[in-house]
């Protein structure tokens, strides 16, 4: 059986891509996918725990995660499309307006 | 009918509304309609003081307004109440009559009978009224409705500012009345009359912590205030004389017969409730009151003018009365002036309407033009300088005897009065009845019957109302106090002598300087001529205020706004323009970037992490 330190360490580097992704890059489509990363990496940790501890319940967080990842993504790749449609760009360096 | 003693101020007050909301309909009739109304009023108090004479008194605990301890609404109807109920409606209805006349053809004429109704309203619930928060609230209906009166041709400059000298300077004595109703209220928890008087003694001997006061003290001082400025006591009664620019009915309705007793019926109701100390207060304001009126009467040549000081100088003589235990006396002469000064303002508005002229030298020899209305006011005149028989003489004889039991200043001041008054009305009446007819009177005649018969009426009343004296008058009203008074002394035969000879010492004076002329009055002007000048003046008491009020108020006013705009605007302007400052640096960290603001969720997430972690190690 593989280690439990070995998926965390897993969720650490996804979560990390994930939020370096996210800071970085000033495409809106890479930010939400960065996004997908940092939620799909908290699975892994939930998945990881509940097997570890033989509770069921880290299972049914992860699978209301997916289900929330999916709603997020449709909400936030629609809201891209319509800044896109709005703005011509989808560079979040750009979208300033709520600035001071 | 003491049960429905609660209906006598109702109806004056439908016809308050009726008027108004109707009166463009009724034009001319608007007198008809609250003459109607008041012949109610009169019907149900006549029938409620034969109730009080037939021995019964009581009242009801009313309605309650507002719903909290002590305030009910209710009537008291005792003999104190029948005595004002009697005086208000009957010489009020007198005088309704009177104003058809007078008025007549005034474009005002609804509102003249509006406002009038709803003075009568408030006057009659005032005398009926069980606590003193009621009485406050008619007290101050009165005050309004005054105003209203005396401003009632309001298109005239001097009218527009009498009305509002009389409002503001009664105000300083109703500010004193309310502080006055707080103090009862904050000691006694109650404002209803009957407990009042049962729980006063307890309050006698406690002290408020002014000026080494009892509460009793302090608070019936208080009340006497506001008698001051509604009964134009000395120093407020600068008002009164200005409020002559009403109409003279008004003049002669709110400013001698009934509203101007207010106070004095205040002190009156509230009698349980004054001590030693204050009864002083009450006297010799009373006395100075009546003096220093009595000596202006004597200069002015206005023909109400002379009048109004006469009635400042009168209600001193009650508030003297009273303020020495003379309850009934004060009382006595409260009823028998209502008679006799309403009797002397009507003749005076007659003698206006007949010669157009408010100046007494203008007039003159008006006997022969307008004989009702000079018979009328020589009953009134020879009533008030308190002369057998008429009423005036036993009411103030009354008065004269309780001041000798009491203290010698105050009857000198007392004596001299009622030399003086003597003097001046009869001064009033040989200027304008007697003597050559002047240009004006050439043409005067005879005011018509609606003006003559409350004349004729009031002068009836003014002569014989004296002899109720002989049908126990006095042991009847003492009853509405909880406490028989301490009998007064004094020695009647000397006293009633006495006064008998200074009254016609006056007239005499009078006779020989302004009908036989013998002695011209301008060799006392000249002779005393500072003196002259200062009562002309009315002892600079108006500069005084004026001055007063220039100086020292608009002085502390504008200290108040400079710190109102310095400190005040100050504090509230410095707190924004700091709040503007801190922003202009603050919202930088708002740039609008959504990965900054991710940035400082992770910064954020971080440092809470490491606390932790550092509370773990450190644990």
């Amino acid at each position: 059986m593989i280690p439990l330190v070995y998926y965390l360490e897993l969720s650490v580097l996804v979560f990390g891509i994930g939020l370096y992704g996210v800071l970085t890059t000033r495409n809106g489509i890479k930010v939400l996918m960065g996004i997908e990363l940092m939620l799909n990496a908290a699975n892994i940790n939930f998945v990881a725990f509940s097997r570890y501890l033989a509770d069921a319940s880290g299972q049914v967080f992860a699978t209301f995660i997916i289900t929330l990842a999916a709603a997020e993504a449709a909400v936030g790749l629609a809201l891209f499309l319509a800044i896109y449609r709005a703005r011509g760009t989808v560079d979040v360096g750009e979208l300033q307006s709520m600035r001071w | 009918m003491l049960e429905y003693a609660w209906l006598i101020p109702l109806f004056p007050l439908v016809a308050f509304a009726v008027i108004l909301l109707f009166g463009h309909r009724f034009k001319e009739q608007c007198g008809y309609v609250a003459i109607a109304f008041l012949t109610l009023s009169l019907v149900v108090s006549l029938l409620t003081v034969v109730d009080v004479l037939g021995g019964r008194t009581g009242g009801s605990p009313g309605i309650s307004w507002i719903n909290a301890e002590g305030f009910r609404f209710g009537t008291m109807i005792d003999q104190l109440s029948a005595l004002m109920l009697f005086a208000v409606s009957l010489v009020g209805f007198l005088i309704f009559i009177y104003s058809l006349g007078y008025m007549h053809g005034d474009e005002g004429i609804q509102r003249y009978f509006a406002e009038i109704s709803l003075f009568i309203a408030s006057m009659l619930g005032l005398v009926i009224s069980n606590n003193l928060l009621f009485t406050f609230i008619c007290w101050e209906l009165v005050g309004l409705c005054s105003y209203l009166l005396i401003g009632f041709w309001y298109s005239k400059p001097s009218a527009a500012s009498a009305a509002k000298k009389a409002f503001l300077v009664t105000r300083v004595g109703d500010m004193a009345f309310l502080l006055g109703i707080f103090v009862l209220y904050a000691y006694f928890g109650t404002l209803d009359y009957n407990e009042l008087f049962e729980r006063a003694p307890e309050f006698a001997k406690v002290g408020s912590g002014i000026l080494g006061m009892s509460v009793l003290t302090l608070a019936s001082l208080l009340l006497f205030g506001g008698a001051v400025g509604k009964s134009a006591q000395f120093p407020l009664h600068v008002w009164l004389p200005d409020a002559m620019e009403g109409p003279t009915t008004v003049s002669a309705l709110i400013h001698a017969a009934t509203m101007v007793k207010a106070g004095v019926f205040l002190v009156a109701r509230t009698y349980p409730l004054f001590t030693p100390a204050s009864f002083l207060v009450v006297a010799y304001i009373g006395g100075i009151t009546a003096l220093i009126a009595a000596l202006m009467a004597l200069v002015m040549v206005d023909i109400k003018r002379v009048v109004a000081y006469s009635t400042i100088s009168s209600l001193g003589y009650m508030t003297l009365a009273l303020g020495v235990g003379g309850y009934a006396a004060g009382l006595f002469y409260l009823l028998t002036h209502s008679f006799f000064k309403a009797l002397l303002f009507l003749a005076a508005g007659s003698a206006i309407h007949g010669v157009h002229s408010m100046d007494i030298r203008e007039m003159g020899g008006l006997l022969k033009k307008m004989p009702i209305t000079g018979y009328t006011a020589l009953v009134g005149a020879w009533a008030l300088s308190g002369l057998p028989p008429l009423s005036g003489f036993w009411s103030k004889d009354e008065i004269l005897v309780a001041v000798s039991a009491r203290d010698p200043v105050l009857f000198a001041m007392a004596m001299v009065t009622a030399f003086l008054t003597a003097t001046f009305i009869f001064r009033w009446f040989f200027t304008i009845f007697t003597g050559e007819e002047s240009e004006r009177s050439a043409h005067a005649h005879e005011s018509p019957a609606t003006m003559t018969a409350p004349l004729v009426v009031l002068a009836i009343g003014a002569a014989f109302l004296g002899f109720l004296k002989f049908f126990g008058f006095e042991e009847w009203i003492v009853r509405a106090l909880p406490e028989e008074p301490m009998a007064i002394g004094g020695d009647h035969a000397m006293v009633m002598q006495l006064s008998i000879l200074i009254a016609a010492l006056g007239i005499a004076t009078a006779y020989i300087i302004y009908n036989r002329k013998a002695v011209s009055s301008e060799l006392f002007v000249r002779n005393l001529r500072p003196l002259h000048t200062f009562i002309v003046n009315k002892y600079y008491m108006d500069h005084l205020y004026i001055a007063l009020a220039e100086r020292v108020v608009a002085g502390f006013s504008y200290l108040m706004e400079r710190f109102d705009m310095l400190v005040v605007d100050g504090i509230v302007n410095g707190v924004g323009r700091l709040f503007i400052k801190v922003s202009e640096v603050v919202r930088r960290v708002q740039t609008g970037l959504v990965q900054d603001y991710a940035s400082a969720v992770l910064l954020g997430a971080s440092i809470l992490l490491i606390i932790l972690k550092l509370k773990e190690v450190l644990a």
